[in-house]
């Protein structure tokens, strides 16, 4: 970062970025308001009708008055007297708005009729008894939109400046550049705009956008989401198209394309989609947009105290125990086993290690419904062999820290194989001259360990032992099949959590918020110890 | 002395591994449905009678036939295309390569219920549910990412050299690639294969969301249906069981020496 002048072209990007932005906000300010005429348009039109009709009670923001003609006044036209049909006081007309009310009352003796006023829009229409219903609508009022525009520019400049510093100037940058600002801009006003409070103008807003869209489904949502960034997706593909056209990327391409594409089709767009329905709810067979309050309601464990086993926290505490104490045994036994098996004049080494696979190679819901047949109170072998030794008959199930032990033998009993199996790699692949070297200058087994084994184990570990925790925090055979939550769901972990309020109540857009609350946590935590393992390398 | 001690802690801990193990075996040749309660592991008795029971269930042949063409057309095609974009994370330097195995990565992390309901969706609008080939698509996305970076650590520790001689001798690229790297990797090709067969032979949640039909069902799908709520075919279940572990074992005995090696290629490497 020694020199920003030094770098060319900085401020083409910035420059473009303030346009871009300025540009998208009067664009969006623009169709906004758009949307609000139509809107505000036929929700004069509406709420009259209704009124006339007394099918509703109008909203209180709304202006709204019977009138009544007062019969005989007079026959010219502009002489003629209304008053308020519910006072039956009389419209004044030197006041223009009470003037304006009288004209149009005019204008509706046929049925009805609407004008467009400097703050919104009237409409009147006759009524049953022989009374006439006039709504004024006045037009929302536009939120803040310079802040998130700002942010929005802020964040389309750092991306640029980002992919500058990658790919170097290029003459295709600039354009696409925009095209990319503008869309995050837009995506965060619509987004602001959605997610705000229900205040007048916002509510409008919403609504006309609700109408333009295919919402509120999980792919309409989701279409909401994804398209803003699409323009990034373009961007993305054209640069490399661009980049790779003379260039030897193309072989690169070719290669990765079929995988790219089968990962893109079947794991990126449910995903998006999974996103999309975290802001959804459902009930009876139909979705409707809450914006954040699913993810609110779980942050806040609402209706639920922290400690109850329904909460987002006591299911998180879980499952981090779950997670620590698996991943533990699981580096622990299997790098024990390991180091023994690793001794060269060991007799039998080959079938102990091909016996020590067995838990691997079963399927594991298999062994999950074994092992609970096992912990089976009345004639699960557990407490068979408890019996044996004089010990009363445990009811595995019937207490946390019993069913949450039964899960994780379970699981342990599954998963050190494959924390040996790259352990017993990793130790084959230590050369043995360091170890001789070692005992030349006298140095203790343990102290071999420590300062051999150890450093040159931690290479093929650690990315082990990630990944065996991202994948024991997402265990949900186990937890599922063996305790099935019992007692009173307080064994399941968020995954099993998560499963439950989708299937078992219906609750997709929660179930979805609470999975999107998952990923978040492991990408946490593989950032922060890839930041570790970076360190300690 | 010296020599017996780690058969001490060797023998008992096998013995409690296989265990659990031994049980289904005996349950599976007893000719009775209920749970086995005696601590001895071994079998008291040879009956076939759990096995034919299978066999004449009406689509139980059909239903195995189901998981084998599944996860055998996952193998095939994960790991085709696990082989081609390992490749080109390996040899190649381009925009978007660090990227892109860090995007494989995060697909890990994704909650297998979060996708749950949208590929259903997916599926639904391709026409794929209770049909294979909506499986193996499934199957085989989900097996990629974890072969790809598997695959790419061995591809690393093969010498350059050797193709940058090919490529002197006139050789393209793909020839490379097909006629060099590929038979040289043939151990670490074969370990994926394990692993994308297991991801497919073994998997239950999906299979029992995507396939409502009975004839589609595959093994997993199956064998849950014997363990009810009140009452279980153990000696069923147990016999399915064993059907299903034996082909995943015996392909686990015979790559067991690839097994340590083809792991650690990559982690050694990074």
């Amino acid at each position: 970062m020694s020199a920003g002048m030094a770098r060319p072209g900085l401020w083409a990007p910035t420059l473009a970025v303030v346009l871009a932005t300025a540009a998208g906000v009067l664009v969006l300010r623009g169709y906004a308001l758009h949307c609000d005429e139509v809107f505000v348009r036929w929700e004069a039109r509406a709420s009259a009708r209704a009124l006339a009709t007394g099918r509703l009670e109008p909203a209180p923001y709304l202006d709204t008055m019977r009138v009544r003609e007062v019969r005989g006044a007079s026959k010219h036209r502009f002489l003629r007297r209304f008053e308020e049909a519910a006072t039956g006081r009389a419209l004044r007309p030197e006041v223009p708005a009470e003037k304006a009310v009288a004209d149009l009352v005019l204008l509706a003796r046929g049925g009805e009729a609407h004008e467009a006023t400097p703050g919104g829009h009237r409409a009147a229409v006759v009524g049953t008894d022989d009374q006439i219903a006039v709504v004024h609508a006045p037009r929302g009022e536009l939120g803040a939109f310079w802040l998130p525009a700002a942010l929005a520019a802020f964040v389309g400049w750092l991306l640029w400046i980002g992919v500058l510093r990658r790919t170097g100037p290029a003459r295709w940058v600039a354009p696409v550049g925009a095209g990319v600002t503008a869309s995050l801009l837009v995506s965060v006003l619509v987004w602001m705009r959605l997610t705000a409070e229900q205040s007048f103008g916002a509510a409008r807003f919403d609504e006309s956008l609700a109408a333009l869209l295919p919402m509120p489904t999980p792919v309409g949502a989701s279409l909401v989401i994804a398209a803003p960034l699409l323009p990034l997706v373009v961007y993305g593909v054209a640069g490399y198209v661009t980049a790779s056209r003379r260039s030897p990327h193309r072989a690169a391409y070719l290669y990765v394309a079929p995988a790219v594409v089968g990962l893109a089709l079947l794991i990126l767009v449910p995903f998006t989609i999974g996103i999309g329905l975290a802001f959804l709810r459902h009930e009876a067979g139909s979705f409707s947009w809450v914006g954040l309050d699913n993810f609110v309601s779980i942050l806040r464990s609402e209706g639920y105290a922290i400690t109850h086993p329904l909460s987002f926290y006591y299911t998180s505490a879980v499952t981090v125990l779950w997670t620590g104490l698996n991943v533990c045994f699981h580096a622990g036994i299997g790098l024990a086993l390991a180091l023994v098996l690793n001794r060269e004049d060991l007799r039998f080494r080959g079938v102990y290690r091909v016996l020590l696979i067995v838990p691997w190679a079963i399927p594991n819901y298999i062994t999950a419904l074994v092992w609970k047949g096992m912990f089976n109170k009345q004639y699960g072998v557990v407490n068979h062999v408890l019996g044996l030794v004089g010990l009363e008959p445990v009811g595995w199930f019937s207490s946390f820290w019993a069913a949450f032990s039964a899960n994780l033998a379970t699981n342990t009993w599954l998963g050190f194989p494959f924390m040996m199996v790259v352990a017993l790699g990793a130790l084959q692949s230590i050369p043995k001259d360091l170890y001789e070297a070692a005992s030349v200058d006298g140095a203790t087994r343990w102290q071999q360990f420590r300062a051999i084994t150890l450093p040159l184990l931690k290479p093929a570990m650690f990315p082990a032992i990630i990944l065996g925790s991202i994948w024991t925090f997402n265990m949900f055979n186990i937890i599922y099949l063996v305790s099935g939550g019992q007692p009173n769901a307080s064994t399941d972990i968020l995954i099993v959590e998560a499963y439950r309020w989708a299937f078992e109540q219906d609750r997709y857009g929660y179930a979805a918020a609470y999975s999107v609350l998952i990923f978040l946590m492991l990408l946490g935590y593989s950032l922060v110890t890839q930041r570790v393992t970076r360190a300690a390398e | 002395m010296k020599r017996i001690w780690p058969h001490l802690l060797l023998a008992p801990f096998t013995a409690l591994t296989l265990f659990p193990a031994m049980w289904v075996v005996k349950m599976a040749f007893r000719a009775d449905q209920s749970f086995a309660t005696s601590t001895n592991p071994f079998p008291t008795e040879l009956s076939f009678q759990n096995f034919s029971d299978l066999f004449a269930q009406p689509l139980f042949a059909r239903q195995l036939a189901n998981s084998f063409v599944v996860s055998g057309a996952t193998t095939l095609l994960g790991v085709f295309l696990a082989c081609t974009a390992a490749y080109a994370f390996s040899r190649f330097r381009f925009p978007g390569r660090r990227a892109g195995l860090m995007a494989f990565l995060v697909t890990q992390m994704f909650p297998g219920t979060m996708m749950m309901i949208p590929l259903y969706h997916v599926l639904d609008q391709l026409g794929l549910l209770d049909r294979w080939a909506g499986l193996v698509l499934v199957y085989a996305t989900t097996a990629i990412p974890f072969c790809v970076w598997m695959l790419k650590g061995y591809f690393d520790t093969i010498p350059r050299e050797l193709e940058e001689s090919a490529l002197m001798d006139g050789a393209g690229q793909f020839t490379i690639f097909w006629r060099i790297v590929l038979p040289l990797s043939r151990p670490a090709i074969a370990v994926t294969a394990l692993f994308s067969f297991m991801t497919a032979w073994n998997e239950y949640i999906l299979a029992a969301t995507f396939m409502s039909d009975e004839r589609a069902y595959t093994m997993p799908v199956r064998l849950q249906h014997f363990v009810g709520a009140y009452t279980t075919e153990w000696g069923h279940f147990a016999a399915g069981a064993l059907l299903v572990s034996v082909p995943v074992m015996a392909l686990f005995f015979a790559l067991q020496k690839h097994l340590v090696g083809g792991l650690t290629a990559g982690g050694v490497k990074g």
